[in-house]
């Protein structure tokens, strides 16, 4: 009997072991781990803890989340930022007086990872090839119609219709330069895409893929010839890691195991903000949610009952218990801090009074209405918001069936017979490139078959300004600004959507970073280049 | 019948029954109403775009003809492309496969380690108090939400004391600076053959936790088992022969009464494997470990049907081998079951 209980003990004994040997192992390298952060020290790293997997790595055809790793390896013509457009890889434009014929002049001594020079033919190259493969984003290169080098550094567009071809070149998908030279070698234009999807690529930015696991892990190495140089405390190798499940990626940024990360569960950011370990960093986002109301379906087919509706919408407390104070009302259909966005616009205020006052003019005065809600399963903003207006219509004698759904799901029922769709669909819009033509044509503008335009919403004289002041926008702003205000207050009388609100962008970063801006024309791309060390 | 037609048997009847899965898992993940093609194409597609992707992926030809199409490629080994990561589902697996068999196998190890030995104790010991502990431990490791485990583990070793790492396979800069030569995939048998034992201390101490999470279902059910089939066998009466001619205890128990207890274990051992399989989604998702359990999980949420079948493909094949090779090693250790 001893000698069981002694051979229990023993294998116990193993079993603890091992448990153990992770434990002493800990302490063991504790010295080589204190010698490992000597050699974070010298090896500069900085790690990015985002939430989604990488998808492609094509630049012409990637729409996703890829454009994270993308806009550190590659460079667009001109870099968009919230005070205006910057230069980038080419260092002035100009136009022709109706802005339908644009030259770039390019930045000189720029080289690619291989060492080739970018010259005007990889530009040229690049478009071309994004405008050919037809996929994702490349209709926003729809104006060109031809594209002409005039030197090494000199190219000039020729457009079919007047555009702002540079704001499309600073376009944070489907815009960046390719090494024409590098990649020609390997092929046809569907074996490029199967070998940058291996992980290669062939840009200018100022980091280099060196190793790149979709699922799991890129990582980023720095371009030591890049045209932009290198300080001192910039970082030489960028990681971006995978962590879907965001409490983790909280309890890691606050380690310090990642340096920053994005999209953590608002309810626990107050906490995060008195941490010191970390920085909370909110900054607007060019997002916005909107209710889509089915204007072609009784009750909502009638404007009255659309404007009450806008009326009933507790905005105050929706922007306080969803997003805890992270994000602002949104004031009409486009988002803070784009052009298009007008401070002193008229919109829809919390007044249930008026409310009812209209209900009862459209014939309603006690409700006595059932109207259906979808919105996205899973996204608990949307989930509260539509709680929060089960409650409060319910005031007008509204009753509001909420329906969680699959996106694809509710996207297909509100594509098929209006009749049968759900009255409203809560969803968010963000660009493709920061210009409002892309949320008005999108969701509002007519359609024929219907994509984005879930309000079924089709009125000439709101697409005739927008079509006409999106020409504008290259040439003359203030052209372009007073046109889209006048489409947007049409909108906003017409209640096509209700205009929810504009969530903040929050990064939460580690202590020992600096540098970090978020840029809402490149959605939740960190530019490692920008970073630094704290000193 | 002789053992290589027994096996050739069983063989094709797996077949079978992955075909019936296949069959099964893609009609039922292409009823629910969902588009592909819109998933595929990125945030807001154009509608030429979403067309165009339609095309390509035969999403607008008749079910059964794109059934057809599915399993010509099954055949060439072809498990079609994902449509969420856009790669092949066939790289997407190998990687998470192995990943996910390592922490199997090791959660499997440390289950038998404390499984089988606390099991003959407790019923060595019947009735005294570490038999009432093991039991309660037993009926915890199976009652006990995994979820649950996993979490109070990471708060424990990872935020309180500091000695283990939170989640992840390997940390990422002790990858950089010891890059490690991948053989099997399996990062602990390759760092140890490569002589880089940096990376394999790291790997381990990444391992301890979602293990011993994953572990704590199987160590109940095998000490559940090999318990009851002790107190079965002890009061056989060649076990009382036994002790009557006098034999050493540890001979008796672990030589002729652990020997005929282990068979039933056996199989427990085998579901249990199979078991852990799907613990592992959970656990991976709490651990973030890069396996078929995360792969799975997120296909499914968003409805990315061919990274669904393969995933399914996977998990059949897996069961079905192991029930496979459970009855294989009983037939050697009992050879009174006929095949």
């Amino acid at each position: 009997m001893k000698k069981i209980l002694v051979g229990l003990a023993l294998s116990l004994i193993i079993v603890l072991g091992i448990v153990a040997s992770g434990c002493i192992s800990g302490e063991k390298t504790s010295t080589p781990s204190s010698e490992t952060t000597e050699q974070k020290k010298t090896t500069n790293v900085v790690i990015y803890g985002y939430g989604s997997e990488m998808i492609t790595l094509d630049p012409s055809t990637e729409f996703s989340n890829s454009i994270v790793t993308l806009a550190n390896v590659y460079e667009c013509l001109v870099k968009y930022t919230p005070q205006g457009l910057k230069p980038w890889l080419a260092t002035s434009w100009e136009s022709n007086e109706d802005g339908t014929e644009w030259t770039f002049h390019l930045r000189k001594g720029v080289k690619f990872h291989s060492g080739n020079e970018m010259t005007a033919a990889d530009v040229k190259w690049s478009i071309e090839r994004t405008i050919r493969m037809g996929q994702g984003p490349a209709f926003i290169w729809d104006p060109i119609e031809k594209i002409e080098i005039l030197d090494d550094y000199t190219i000039k567009f020729k457009l079919k219709y007047p555009a702002n071809l540079p704001l499309i070149a600073s376009s944070a998908y489907g815009a960046y330069i390719m090494d024409s030279k590098e990649l020609s070698k390997i092929g046809d234009d569907n074996a490029i895409a199967d070998y940058l999807n291996q992980g290669h690529d062939a840009g200018t930015g100022p980091y280099m893929i060196e190793k790149y696991d979709p699922k799991t892990e890129v990582v980023l190495k720095k371009f030591d010839e890049y045209w932009g140089g290198w300080k001192e405390d910039q970082f030489d190798v960028a990681i971006i890691k995978i962590v879907p499940d965001s409490s983790l990626r909280e309890q890691m940024v606050v380690s310090g195991e990642i340096h920053i990360t994005r999209d953590l569960p608002l309810d626990d950011l107050p906490k995060l903000q008195k941490d010191p370990n970390v920085i909370v960093k909110q900054t607007p986002s060019y997002q916005e949610l909107y209710g889509m109301l089915n204007t072609k379906k009784p009750p909502l087919d009638n404007k009255l009952v659309r404007q009450a509706l806008s009326y009933a919408v507790p905005y105050d407390q929706i922007v306080e218990y969803v997003l805890h104070g992270y994000g602002s009302i949104a004031k009409g259909p486009i988002p803070k801090g784009m052009l298009g966005y007008f401070e002193d616009m008229k919109t829809y205020e919390h007044n249930i009074d008026k409310a009812k006052e209209l209900l009862a003019e459209a014939g309603y005065p006690n409700g006595g209405f059932k109207l259906v809600l979808t919105y996205t399963q899973g996204d608990q903003a949307e989930k509260k918001v539509a709680e929060l207006l089960k409650a409060e219509w319910s005031k007008l004698g509204i009753e509001l069936e909420i329906r969680p759904m699959n996106w694809e799901q509710q996207w297909a029922l509100a594509k098929s017979d209006p009749q049968k769709a759900q009255d409203i669909l809560i969803f968010y819009w963000w660009p493709t490139y920061p210009t409002p033509y892309d949320f008005l044509f999108n969701m509002f503008h007519c359609e024929e078959t219907i994509n984005f335009n879930l309000c079924y919403y089709c009125n000439p004289e709101f697409d005739k300004l927008i079509d006409e002041a999106v020409t504008f926008e290259g040439t003359d702003v203030e052209k372009a600004k007073e046109l889209y205000k006048k489409a947007e207050e049409i909108l906003v009388e017409d209640a096509a959507a209700i205009f929810f609100y504009n969530p903040d962008d929050v990064y939460v970063i580690h202590k020992s970073i600096v540098g970090f801006e978020s840029n809402p024309g490149y959605p939740q791309v960190v530019f490692f280049y920008d970073l630094h060390k704290r000193s | 019948m002789k053992l290589k037609e027994y096996i050739a048997y069983r063989l094709m009847l797996s077949i079978l029954v992955i075909f019936g899965v296949v069959t099964i898992v893609f009609f039922i993940s292409r009823v629910i109403p969902s588009d592909p093609a819109a998933l595929w194409v990125g945030a807001h597609p154009t509608v030429e775009a979403i067309e165009k992707a339609r095309e390509e992926l035969h999403l607008n030809e008749p079910l059964i003809k794109q059934y057809y199409y599915y399993l010509v490629g099954l055949l060439h080994g072809d498990l079609g492309i994902s449509i969420r990561t856009h790669n092949p589902v066939a790289q997407d697996l190998k990687s998470a496969f192995s990943a996910t068999f390592e922490l199997i196998l090791f959660a499997e190890f440390i289950a038998i380690l404390i499984g089988i030995p606390l099991g003959v104790y407790s019923a060595v010991k019947k009735d005294s108090w570490l038999d009432n502990l093991s039991r309660v431990l037993a009926i915890s490791g199976v009652s006990l939400p995994t979820f649950w485990f996993g979490i109070v583990l990471q708060l424990i070793f990872f935020k309180y004391l500091h000695l283990l790492p939170l989640a992840g396979r390997v940390d990422t800069i002790t990858m950089l600076e010891h890059p490690l030569k991948v053989i099997t995939g399996f990062y602990l048998f390759d760092s140890l053959v490569t002589g880089n034992f940096v990376v394999f201390v790291d790997v381990l101490k990444h391992m301890i936790l979602p293990a011993i999470t994953l572990a704590m279902y199987p160590i109940g059910l095998i000490t559940r088992q090999v318990r009851s089939m002790m107190i079965e066998v002890l009061q056989e009466n060649y076990i009382r022969t036994a002790w009557a001619y006098g034999l050493p205890k540890k001979r008796i128990y672990f030589k002729y009464a652990l020997k005929n207890a282990i068979a039933p274990a056996l199989i427990t051992i085998g579901l249990s494997f199979a078991y852990t399989l799907i613990g592992a989604f959970l656990v991976e998702l709490i651990f973030n470990w890069p396996g078929l359990g995360r792969y799975a999980a997120y296909s499914i949420l968003s409805m990315d049907y061919p990274a669904v079948l393969g995933v399914t493909i996977v998990a059949a094949t897996a069961y079905v081998f192991i029930n496979l090779i459970v009855d294989l090693i009983q037939v050697c250790l009992d050879p009174r079951i006929q095949l």
